[in-house]
């Protein structure tokens, strides 16, 4: 039979090893007494993205920060369950936390550039990492800065405050600092919620672009966002995974109900 | 009473009532600080203008004698003159109250100036003689007088313009007996003492080629100082008794009467000067103030030296470290509650602590050869910078910690998610963000402590200090010795001008400077804290 | 003439997505287009083997109706097209299912050959085939101003309908008298007026898709008018 548009689909249920980034088994977290991720497990595949969506407080922004362990910054965050990356647990409590989080880079909600030249901003993880040598310094971040589709915009100004830069460029920015770790994970946590609806376009193209590099994972409030970047899609409700498809499938017929309500906006 | 507001005034009548009652609270505000200011302004830089000099006709109040002397009103209340100029005679213009006159006549040979009261009915006549000079001694005292001019070559009397000739052969002259007394004196005098000390005998041979070596030098000074006694300016007082000034001890003559407006500008300029840079005379009525001003500003820079790192770091533990328990909430109030101990409490407190203490204990350990006269274990230098930087840590630590908590949580995020400890955290980008926060304390704590005076008293400013806390000498910054400050300087002024009128212009004047000095400090740190919150703060 | 640039978009997938999209709907056409001709040529040759091939074929244009149609969804939901990305989808989803029926009916013209129904009259049949031809290259016309999103192009293919249902008329007039001499065949002449309606309808169903494309182009709807109140406004967008 002719197919007119080719797709092609991993069965979540089934990753293999090489295929997942982060394997999450049985995730519990508490905040205090307060139960926000219940039971939690996923696979999140290789070089794809994938986008978590769910109502303010569902516990998608914990769950995203818990794979580099930002949740650890909270006072009372008590968890169970494992998460995997690269077959290692994270909670293990040997993990260098500084090294896995040089190693699943983030970006938060707003552009939030260090007070310091856009060079600087870029260097930092490497210098703190230990790297000082200037050539290898210079070639990370002209790397980084093409990465994030900045270069070209700030080659001639590297050494001037990040501040003077566009809230989109800031975002880039921001990007950059991460990718000049080279990450083989990006988190992000609302990339595009503080920038223009153009802007976030071109972020989200910058994102696809990325997929190529890094396997990428997006918490974002925005369903249309979701749709048009993401390769699955996790709806996650009160601290529950209620639904992980590939997006093509969970956008246009989602299997559950409260998915289907969230979705088309309706009371749930 | 509201209601009844309401029933007079309709809403645009009230709104207006609101924003005058409220408006007018900060002119009366504007209005204290405009006096203030214009206040100091005026009486300071008063002492600076070259006042005119009246040739004065009187009749001692007491005796009935007509005399006649050369005066000038030094009035607090810098009132006009008192002359209507009409020719050689002026008449009196009528004031009913008495005033103040500065006269200058020659007693007993030596030129002199007194403060009399004088009836207004008892002055008889006043003139302008432009050849009248104000005559500045080197130590710091002023006359009156009509300068006549000598030298040793020319024992007739010259036209004054050869007075800055003879003024350099003076200079040189004063030159060579301080660089025969420096090169050659004092080491002699050391090693007599150190012969003292090991117990020569006075016919030992070394001993008597010294002091013989002593007096020849002694008897070169003894030649300098015979030339520059030929040296001598003559001046004539108002009765035509004349006076021997040594040219060596005269500091400078203005003409006053001779001077337009731009000359006298020109001379409060060089006058303010003189303030700036010469050393207090007279115990501290004349001269100049400038040990003082330098101890004030080093005191506060080492202060800031202090203050800073304490209270940076003691603010960073309580924001980012300190646990969020009943113990962290005490210690901030107990910070905050620092700030309105009275200063003098901390002024007792250095000098019990520190000076006794602590110095007592540096001394017993370190210089132990020296005492009893103690090294630290005395109000000095160090000890003030201390007291005043605990007096002032409260300050800091609270706007440090304001502007540690105002830092975005998303930087500290990034930081984090970069792979960053806490500490690299808190040092590559919390603390460049927080900086204008800490110079805002810096600023607060600068203005404290340049105006503070009763703590420094008990903890090492003195009225007069023979010294400055920097010189040439090794280690070159001495943190034990005594220092002179603007504010006990003003303090001591005040005490003066209850007798002294000519102290209270120089108490105002040295106002002035600290007022300066103060905002030169303030502007210093707010620039600095301008271009730090230019370069760190998040853009939109 | 203000076209849908389908590659402007600052999300490349986007881009790639319209571009299948349509490219899918001019595959389907040239599909179809390609059955006619066959259909037509079994009608020549009688050749009902090629007649059977078509009749299987439709299939095919049906499962690429259904998958076109799926597409067409899935953007809706993943990339909620606006303004001319909008009319562009809601079009092509249309303009497939009218493909898809002009399939159909090339099925049934197809299914006079197979079940041995072809007119006897040599008149007939090459008027028949005449109006066919006329019929593919209003096809052809139809997808080539839909590619071209080129409503000018599509007005003329609208205007060409205009003879072909007079060949229509006169066909059946003549057909008509056919039936009248031979009334034996009754069941062929109703199969074979059928397939004429059939050919008739292809001309309508393309008259369609070049209101689509008008739409499409201008975002004017001319459904249902005229043709002077359609080229009236054809006018003004020009």
């Amino acid at each position: 039979m002719l197919n007119l548009f080719e797709r092609e689909k991993l069965e979540l249920e089934t990753l293999s090893q090489e295929q997942t980034a982060i394997n999450v088994e049985h995730l519990d977290l508490w905040f205090g007494n307060k139960q926000v991720l219940d039971d939690v497990s996923m696979r999140i595949p290789k070089h794809q993205i994938t986008a978590f969506i769910g109502q303010s407080g569902c516990g998608k922004s914990t769950l995203i920060s818990s794979f580099n362990r930002m949740n650890d910054l909270i006072d009372g965050c008590r968890y169970r369950g494992s998460i995997e990356i690269d077959g290692r647990d994270i909670n293990h409590p040997r993990e260098n936390v500084a090294r896995l989080r040089a190693n699943v880079g983030m970006v938060f909600q707003r552009p939030n550039p260090f007070p310091m030249s856009i060079y600087d901003n870029v260097c930092y993880g490497l210098k703190l990492q230990g790297m000082n040598l200037r050539r290898a310094l210079d070639d990370a971040v002209e790397q980084a800065l093409r990465d994030a589709a900045l270069w070209d915009e700030v080659k001639d100004r590297l050494f001037e405050s990040a501040n003077i830069l566009s809230g989109g460029q800031q975002q880039r920015l921001v990007f950059a600092r991460a990718l000049a770790l080279q990450p083989e994970i990006l988190l992000l946590d609302e990339p595009t919620s503080a920038l223009d609806p153009l802007t976030t376009l071109y972020i989200e193209e910058l994102m696809i672009n990325l997929k190529k590099r890094c396997t990428v994972v997006i918490v974002t409030h925005n369903m249309q966002q979701a749709a048009r970047v993401s390769d699955y899609t996790a709806f996650i409700n009160q601290g529950r995974l209620i639904e992980y498809a590939d997006s093509d499938s969970l956008f246009t017929m989602p299997r559950k109900k409260q998915t289907e309500d969230y979705i088309t906006g309706r009371y749930g | 009473m509201p209601r009844l507001l309401n029933r007079v005034y309709n809403p645009t009548q009230r709104q207006s009532l609101a924003i005058s009652a409220s408006a007018s609270m900060v002119a009366i505000l504007l209005l204290t600080l405009m006096s203030i200011i214009g206040f100091i302004l005026i009486r300071g830089s008063a002492y600076f203008w070259p006042l005119d000099i009246y040739t004065l006709t009187y009749a001692n109040s007491q005796t009935g004698v007509t005399a006649q002397a050369f005066a000038q009103i030094r009035d607090e209340s810098m009132r006009a003159p008192l002359i209507m100029q009409s020719g050689e005679q002026g008449a009196i213009k009528q004031r009913t109250e008495e005033q103040n006159w500065w006269l200058s006549y020659v007693v007993e040979g030596r030129v002199t100036l007194s403060r009399e009261l004088l009836d207004p009915a008892n002055v008889l006549s006043v003139s302008k003689n432009p050849n009248v000079a104000e005559i500045t001694l080197t130590n710091g005292e002023t006359v009156l007088a009509n300068p006549l001019f000598k030298t040793p070559t020319q024992t007739q009397r010259q036209a004054l313009s050869n007075l800055q000739e003879a003024r350099v052969n003076v200079d040189y002259l004063q030159q060579q007996i301080e660089s025969v007394r420096r090169a050659h004196l004092s080491p002699i005098h050391e090693e007599l003492a150190e012969f003292d000390r090991l117990g020569v005998a006075n016919d030992a041979p070394a001993r008597v080629r010294l002091t013989q070596q002593f007096y020849e030098h002694q008897q070169t000074i003894q030649q300098y100082q015979q030339q520059l006694a030929q040296y001598t300016l003559e001046v004539v007082d108002a009765q035509g008794n004349v006076s021997v000034l040594m040219l060596s001890e005269l500091e400078h003559i203005d003409f006053s009467n001779q001077l337009n407006t731009l000359g006298k500008v020109w001379v409060s300029v060089s006058r303010i000067w003189a303030f700036l840079s010469d050393e207090p005379k007279q115990a501290n009525t004349a001269g100049g103030v400038f040990p003082a001003l330098f101890g004030t500003i080093l005191m506060v820079l080492l202060m800031t030296l202090i203050v800073t790192p304490f209270g940076v770091l003691a603010a960073i533990y309580l924001s980012e470290y300190a646990p969020n328990n009943l113990m962290t909430a005490a210690l901030r109030i107990g910070v905050s509650n620092m700030a309105g101990v009275p200063s003098i409490v901390y002024g007792v407190f250095g000098l019990g602590f520190f000076i006794y203490a602590i110095g007592g204990s540096i001394d017993s350990l370190f210089y132990a050869d020296k005492l009893p006269s103690p090294t630290f274990g005395a109000p000095g230098l160090f000890w003030a910078s201390l007291t005043m930087a605990l007096l002032t840590l409260p300050v800091v630590v609270v706007a440090t910690e304001e502007g540690l908590q105002r830092v975005p949580s998303g930087i500290r995020a990034s930081s984090y998610a970069l792979g960053a400890t806490k500490i690299e955290t808190i040092w590559y980008t919390v603390l460049p963000i927080a900086s204008p926060g800490i110079m805002t304390g810096v600023i607060l704590a600068i203005a404290r402590a340049a105006g503070e005076v009763a703590p420094l008293m008990l903890v090492g400013a003195v009225k007069f200090a023979p010294t400055l806390p920097v010189d040439g000498e090794f280690p070159f910054l001495h943190l034990e010795r005594q220092f002179m400050h603007l504010g006990v300087f003003i303090y001591d002024g005040a005490f003066h001008s209850q007798t002294d009128s000519q102290g209270s212009s120089m108490m105002f004047a040295a106002c002035l400077l600290l007022l300066l000095c103060v905002f030169g400090l303030n502007l210093i740190a707010i620039n600095l804290r301008a271009r730090l919150r230019k370069r760190y703060t998040q853009g939109a | 003439m203000r076209q849908v640039k389908l590659n402007t978009h600052i999300s490349g997938k986007f881009n790639i997505e319209l571009e299948n999209l349509r490219n899918s709907v001019l595959t389907m056409g040239g599909e179809v287009e390609q059955q006619m001709v066959d259909t037509l040529r079994a009608i020549r040759e009688n050749n009902a083997g090629l007649a059977e091939k078509v009749v299987l074929n439709d299939l095919k244009i049906n499962a690429m109706e259904v998958q076109i149609d799926e597409e067409c969804m899935r953007i809706i939901a993943k990339r909620h097209p606006t303004a001319s990305d909008l009319r562009l989808v809601l079009t092509i989803s249309k303009a497939t299912t009218d493909i898809e029926r002009i399939g159909d009916e090339i099925e049934r013209i197809a299914k006079l050959v197979t079940k041995n129904h072809v007119p006897a009259s040599e008149t007939i049949k090459s008027s028949m085939l005449s109006i066919g031809e006329h019929v593919v290259a209003m096809m052809r016309g139809t997808f080539n101003a839909f590619a071209r999103q080129d409503e000018v192009a599509a007005l003329d293919v609208y205007e060409q309908d205009n003879r072909i249902d007079r060949q229509y008329k006169n066909l059946l007039t003549y057909t008509s008298q056919e039936m009248q001499q031979y009334p034996q065949f009754m069941e062929d002449w109703l199969e074979v007026l059928w397939a004429l309606r059939s050919l008739e309808r292809v001309g309508d169903r393309c008259k369609n898709i070049c209101e689509y494309v008008v739409y499409l182009a201008g975002g004017e709807d001319v459904r249902h008018a005229s043709i002077e109140s359609m080229q009236q406004k054809i006018d003004g967008l020009v």
